[in-house]
């Protein structure tokens, strides 16, 4: 299924990995993974066959070993020594230049169209705020469960109430640090609708273990009527109380 | 020449001080000896055994981190509660990190560093001596914390503000932050010290070019402790200040609060990853060459690789705040030097897989940690280079994939340090070690390693520090518990198989391994307590050893030359001449270090400006009197006693020809100074642009009292240098004098500051009282200026000291040092207040 949706997706997008967090995460790791293993197994294997060939087996040989007291001195092989350097620099910095080509689109992502959320952590669980196109709360609030439309962008800013914590959904291969204070911004897509869970990565207490929360990812209809509802009660809500809903703008 | 590179022998086991000059300490089956010594070697074994013990505490933590992961737990479930296991893996990584690994990397550098050089002893020995106290200090501490309420209980990383009483109020808590703090200047102390040594003391023809790789790895890591080790100190600091006196740098409302502390922290923590692997890499490259029989490939590369690391790991630190909100452009740079920073690694690594070709490898317990940490070190490079991909890093930070790849990497740090152990254990103890249990416990080691740290990566997506985790890992989770069990059982094959060779093993030759070349193995095993049976020297192309009435150009000069061990400001002493007499004991370090104790013990008390009521805050109180008094009188004792150290410099100090010992260590220091108010400075400017630069206003009402205190300590500087005008023009009284107007000036500083700072507390009726915690401007004022203050008081007790020795007509006669020495540090404390004066001041 993985090296499929390589192929498909490099087919599609040329050579720099672009489409869903999901999609590019697991072309690039995939990638790491195999040219990785190639490469440790190679280096691993020429140090393991020279251990065995050179191992002392008795006897005496011509070659000027190191003697007591010596100065200590070495070289020789600098060509060979360069070669492997610069062959090694070679597959690390095309690797690396390969994938910045996807951090500029996963980065460029963040200003696009997509559904607004702020999310704050808080000793110990999560708050999603909606927020309308200009920015402003919309009202919609809920804790511990985030609802969103499949195959439409979401945007986060994620900020804490109280100490350090970091918003991850791994299936969903999204994440970003929830500092007091600050907001920091990040994006995902659901391909799927199903229920994904986030975690926080960073440890902020006694309740670290289970700081979780639902995400849902709902076809957009449904998500749509829910959110629609959701919205007319808070607007409800303000017609009767309207500082109520000054309070749940302001987070609290 | 090689004949005299034959080792006078001394039996192998001879008790030092049967035959030569011990200086006055005790052997070594006396207890007294190891409170009273300051001889490396013995230094050396303290460390050694010290850290050993803290690996296994860390190591029983770690356990009980894999048997609270044997399952996903419910709350509530396991052996420990969520507390109980945050501060396990708190303290696993504290411990391991600060306690463990560089300890015993110093164990070994204080016990070969010196002989490898061709130095007597290290410039500073009763330092070296304080260096480890302050060591086992912190560490006691750090035991005590579990007995005070809760340990630390957020992380090794001790992000903001998880850190503040308001997250986590317990006392035990602010005494880990002491034990850092100690531990902290214990590394200054032992970076002084081997800065001075390494660049001051190597015999004659051991040039830089030519030092041994371990050394070289020494050198360099010392080097970046002194600077990355300034830095946390700052940090933690500062941290103390906001849990004891309550200040508000990292409090939740404070802009930036939490992002300064991780800048703090990393520009710490990123070289600290190469402090921990630089020694296990010069074992590793010594070992490689004594048991293939080669010299080491392209040795001139491998340094320079390891000069360009030691310089790149400054400018990486970012890397480890990919997902906070820094924007793209300084992520690409910290990607970039990222990635450069790994390419020396290559070399290096590529480096000793070639050394390995035509040898004749001799595969002893040794060498065979050597290459499986060569092996492990691949592994962990390679996955980190999945991290230095910010794309993947923005999935993997915060994972089990950086535990498993950090892992790795540092445990691949300690296989090689323990290589080490096997290298030079029967140089330590004169005894062989058991060399089928060595090999056995290799197995069991590298079985249980893999076991353990392997299956981590695939169970990658668990978070790190939680011990509920989905089902689908619970098997590689439990291929890990196991893993974790082997890998304990290896250690305590090792220590068994050690402390069994130390009480029954065969006598250990002077040179056991066939193609051995440094000089540690030139002399018996263990080496007797002056080292060298002469003066050694590889002037001639090898080592030999010189005996001393014989001359040798440069080293005729100043063959037997003694001088004091000066490094602390107090402890400037006249030069002793006395035919080459050394002392190794002094009482006053270990009283230093127990007096820290006491001290860090009464302070962990304080919170946010206020001991505990009732019989708990007057027992911290008290001991808070009692450690600050006890700890001024083991100073001044060790400032006064007369105590002859080794001086060097009769061989190879490039570039540090022209300067004494002394001299070279306030230098050293002043640079770690430099770093340590640079990070208090970066700090205020950086809570000052998060707050808003044009906001921000200073703290006194009025600037005239400021600028007074500029023009004091400025003509302060004057007089200092008056006094050493008058010393080389041999006049008593105008060193007195000049002195006791410096003094005076000091004094003047301070009172005018007080007043200042009693007129900000009470405030006037113009203005509101303004307390520490008034606002994070007011915590930085106070703070900063506070350390400057604190640096002043510390120089004023130094001028009253040096009144009182030039009252009785000391520096008048060639013996000036002390009042330079003392100069440099007092211009360096006025400079700094001409950045303090206009920034909290007038901007």
């Amino acid at each position: 299924m993985i090296p499929d949706a390589t192929a498909a997706s490099v087919l599609q997008s040329g050579l720099i990995p672009e489409g869903t967090r999901v999609q590019v995460f697991s072309e690039i790791y995939w990638v790491f993974l195999a040219l990785g293993t190639l490469v440790g197994a190679v280096v691993i294997g020429y140090m393991l066959y020279n251990a065995y060939k050179y191992s002392y087996e008795g006897g005496s040989d011509e070659k000027d070993r190191p003697k007591l007291g010596e100065v200590p001195t070495g070289g020789g092989k600098g060509k060979k020594l360069f070669l492997s350097l610069s062959l090694s620099a070679i597959i690390v910095i095309s690797l690396i230049a390969w994938t910045y080509g996807t951090l500029l689109f996963v980065e460029g992502q963040s200003g696009e169209q997509g559904v607004e959320v702020e999310v704050e952590g808080y000793q110990f669980g999560w708050n999603f705020h909606y927020l309308n196109d200009d920015g402003s709360y919309a009202g919609v609030n809920t804790t511990n469960t985030l609802r969103v439309p499949v195959d439409r962008q979401v945007n986060l800013r994620v900020t804490s109430a109280d100490v350090f914590h970091n918003f991850g959904i791994p299936e969903l291969r999204v994440k970003s640090d929830a500092i007091p204070g600050e907001t920091t911004e990040t994006w995902f897509e659901a391909s799927d609708t199903g229920t994904y869970t986030a975690h926080c990565y960073e440890l902020c207490g006694q309740g670290h273990s289970y700081m979780d929360a639902e995400v849902i990812v709902m076809p957009e209809d449904e998500y749509q009527d829910w959110y629609t509802s959701q919205t007319a009660s808070a607007n409800n809500e303000s017609a009767s109380n309207e500082s109520a809903a000054n309070v749940a703008a302001a987070g609290v | 020449m090689t004949d005299d590179t034959q080792p006078r022998t001394d039996g192998g086991t001879a008790l030092p001080g049967d035959s030569h000059d011990d200086g006055h300490l005790p052997p070594r089956w006396s207890l007294k000896r190891w409170l009273v010594t300051t001889n490396h070697k013995d230094v050396g074994i303290l460390y050694l055994a010290t850290a050993m013990f803290f690996l296994i505490f860390g190591g029983v933590l770690a356990l009980l981190i894999r048997a609270q992961m044997w399952a996903p737990r419910a709350p509530g479930e396991g052996i420990l509660s969520a507390m109980a296991y945050n501060q396990a893996v708190s303290l696993h990584g504290l411990i391991m990190v600060f306690w463990f690994i560089s300890p015993f990397a110093t164990g070994f550098a204080n016990y070969i560093v010196p002989l490898q050089i061709g130095a007597e002893d290290l410039a500073f020995p009763r330092l070296n001596a304080l260096s480890y106290w302050l060591y086992l200090a912190s560490g006691i501490l750090v035991f005590a914390s579990f007995f005070q309420g809760a340990s630390y209980a957020g992380g090794w990383t001790l992000y903001a503000p998880l850190n503040i009483p308001a997250f986590m109020p317990s006392i035990g808590a602010t005494t880990t932050v002491l034990a850092i703090v100690v531990f902290c200047v214990s590394i200054t102390v032992g970076g002084v010290n081997f800065i001075t040594t390494i660049h001051r003391m190597r015999a004659p023809g051991l040039t830089m070019r030519s030092l041994p790789l371990f050394t070289w790895s020494m050198l360099l890591t010392v080097w970046m402790m002194l600077l990355a080790f300034a830095a946390l100190l700052a940090a933690v600091m500062i941290l103390l200040s906001d849990r004891m006196l309550g200040t508000t740098y990292f409090a939740a409302t404070t802009a930036g609060g939490s992002v300064l502390w991780t800048h703090l922290f990393w520009f710490f923590g990123h070289p600290e990853v190469y402090i921990v692997f630089f020694p296990a890499l010069g074992a590793m490259a010594e070992i490689f060459q004594t048991f293939t029989g080669n010299r080491i490939v392209g040795r001139k590369w491998f340094i320079v690789s390891m000069v360009l690391v030691a310089l790149q790991s400054f400018i990486v630190w970012m890397h480890h705040m990919f997902l906070t909100s820094i924007n793209l452009e300084v992520k690409t740079l910290f990607m970039a030097t990222t990635i450069g920073i790994s390419l020396p690694f290559d070399l290096m690594v590529f480096a000793l897989i070639y050394t390995l070709i035509k040898g004749r490898i001799r595969w002893d317990t040794p060498m065979l940690y050597a290459f499986g940490a060569m092996v492990l070190f691949i592994v962990g490079g390679i996955t980190g280079v999945f991290l230095g991909a910010v794309v993947l890093d923005y999935e993997f930070r915060g994972t089990y994939w950086v535990v498993a790849h950090f892992h790795y990497v540092m445990v691949s740090g300690v296989t090689g340090l323990i290589a080490g152990l096997f290298y030079w254990f029967p140089k330590i103890t004169g005894k062989t070690y058991d060399e089928f249990l060595g090999k056995l416990s290799f197995a069991v080691y590298f079985t249980g390693f893999n076991l353990l740290y392997f299956p981590l990566f695939l169970a990658w997506g668990t978070p790190r520090r939680v011990f509920a985790y989905r089902p689908e890992y619970l098997p590689w989770h439990r291929l890990a518990s196991v893993g974790a069990v082997i890998l304990g059982i290896s250690f305590l094959l090792i220590i068994y198989n050690l402390a069994k060779s130390i009480v029954a093993g065969d006598d250990a030759a002077a040179n056991p391994w066939p193609y051995s070349t440094t000089a540690e193995w030139a002399v018996s095993s263990p080496p007797p307590m002056e080292n060298f049976p002469g003066t050694p020297s590889y002037a001639s192309g090898s080592l030999e050893f010189l005996r001393d009435d014989e001359p040798t150009g440069a080293a005729a000069a100043d063959g037997g030359t003694t001088a004091t061990d000066g490094g602390h400001a107090a402890a400037l002493e006249s030069a002793h001449d006395d035919g080459g007499h050394v002392d190794h004991a002094s009482y006053w370090p270990f009283m230093i270090g127990l007096f820290t104790v006491v001290t860090a013990i009464g302070f962990s008390g304080l919170q946010t400006g206020s001991f505990p009521s009732g019989l708990e805050g007057t027992f911290y109180a008290a001991a808070s009197v009692l450690g600050v008094i006890g700890l001024i009188g083991s100073v001044s004792f060790m400032g006064y006693e007369n105590f002859t150290a080794h001086e060097g410099g009769f061989g190879e100090t490039w570039p540090f020809g022209g300067v004494e010992n002394t001299k070279m260590g306030m230098w050293v220091f002043l640079a770690s100074d430099v770093v340590l108010f640079g990070a208090f400075i970066g700090a205020a400017i950086f809570l000052r642009v998060a707050y808003g630069w044009t906001q921000w206003h200073p703290i006194p009402h009025n600037p005239i009292p400021g600028l007074v205190n500029t023009y004091l300590l400025l003509t302060s500087s004057f007089t200092v240098i008056l006094s050493l005008v008058a010393a080389q023009k041999r006049s008593r009284k105008g060193v007195v004098a000049s002195l006791v107007v410096t003094f005076l000036l000091g004094l003047a500083f301070l009172v005018n500051k007080a007043i200042e700072w009693v007129v900000l507390f009470q405030g006037t009726e113009e203005y509101a009282p303004i307390a520490l915690d008034s606002s994070v401007r007011a915590s930085t004022y106070f703070l900063t200026t506070g350390l400057h203050m604190g640096h002043v008081i510390a120089g004023l007790l130094v001028t009253a000291y040096l009144i009182w020795r030039a009252w009785n007509g000391a520096y008048v006669n060639g013996d000036d040092e002390p009042l330079e020495y003392f100069g440099l540090y007092w211009h360096f404390v006025d400079i700094v207040w001409l950045f303090l004066f206009p920034m909290f001041y007038i901007v």
